[in-house]
């Protein structure tokens, strides 16, 4: 199955379809984790394979291809994320009824945090809890989604991306915090409480 | 001293504001001491900042670990792929 690399150029077809059985699980399972919706992974793993397919030239041989589709299919998935937030109408609306404080800036009864008991070394490895981490990413708002994905995939500093986004780090990390409230909360809310 | 604590005390939303601004930005002096006033007094806001710490942590490892996630069924996705290149 696996192909050998003298070949790749000569017969880039049967390359990419070796590699299409091998990887598209994968990719997928990534593409869907990191993207607001499976539709979305899909296009995305399809147009990397695509772009595998045209610049099959420029893959080393002895490099891993599961490696370089990721590297490939990662820059489908920031460009995505970069377009979301340049379209979205206004990145925070200061307007929004404040779900987690009160008039004074104190806490809200129901929203103060509470102790966690973090198992922090299993937690990602733990099914249940990674399905609730991804429930609660994807009631985010999409552009905020988009920021968060952003922030965390680039190997970047947040100065960088705002740069690259042409948005202002306040607006940034303003849109960062809020999701971070709402992540914390339902998370809370679906894991940690039932937990204990 | 009451014009002192008001310079020095935060709200909880500004605070929890700093808290995940650190991440990102550096804080200015101004803005360290009276963060540090505040949850030194402040225990929900010193849950949050540990909360914040963990899954800023959590969504690094998190976005680095390709391997290991479940896979689901992708045979109508690799038909589509195949056809796709086919016509290229």
């Amino acid at each position: 199955m696996s192909p050998v690399s003298g070949n790749i150029k000569d017969d880039p077809h049967s390359t990419i379809k070796s590699w299409v059985e091998l990887y598209t699980d994968s990719l997928f399972a990534w593409a869907c984790r990191r993207v607001e919706n499976n539709s979305t992974a899909e296009d995305l793993v399809q147009e990397t394979f695509l772009s595998a397919f045209q610049s099959i030239g420029k893959f080393k041989g002895e490099s891993n291809p599961g490696t370089w589709l990721f590297s490939i299919l990662n820059h489908k998935i920031i460009d995505h994320h970069r377009k979301k937030m340049r379209n979205a109408a206004s990145p925070v609306k200061h307007s929004e009824p404040e779900r987690f404080f009160d008039d004074n800036g104190s806490w809200r009864k129901e929203a103060r945090p509470q102790p966690w008991h973090i198992d922090e070394a299993h937690l990602l490895d733990n099914t249940a809890f990674r399905d609730i981490l991804d429930q609660c990413m994807k009631k985010l708002p999409d552009h905020w989604f988009s920021a968060v994905q952003l922030k965390y995939l680039e190997e970047k500093d947040s100065k960088d991306i705002c740069q690259d986004l042409q948005l202002s780090p306040s607006n940034f990390w303003q849109i960062l915090h809020r999701a971070k409230l709402q992540l914390r909360q339902c998370l809370e809310k679906h894991w940690f409480k039932k937990e204990r | 001293m009451r014009k002192l604590m008001h310079i020095l005390m935060l709200s909880c939303r500004k605070a929890t504001e700093l808290i995940d601004k650190q991440l990102h930005f550096t804080l200015t002096p101004l803005e360290k001491t009276r963060l540090f006033m505040h949850t030194l007094f402040c225990d929900a806001c010193t849950q949050y900042k540990k909360q914040s710490r963990f899954l800023h942590k959590l969504f690094f490892k998190d976005h680095t670990h390709p391997e290991k996630l479940p896979v689901s069924d992708t045979t109508g996705l690799k038909k589509k792929i195949l056809n796709n290149l086919e016509e290229k």
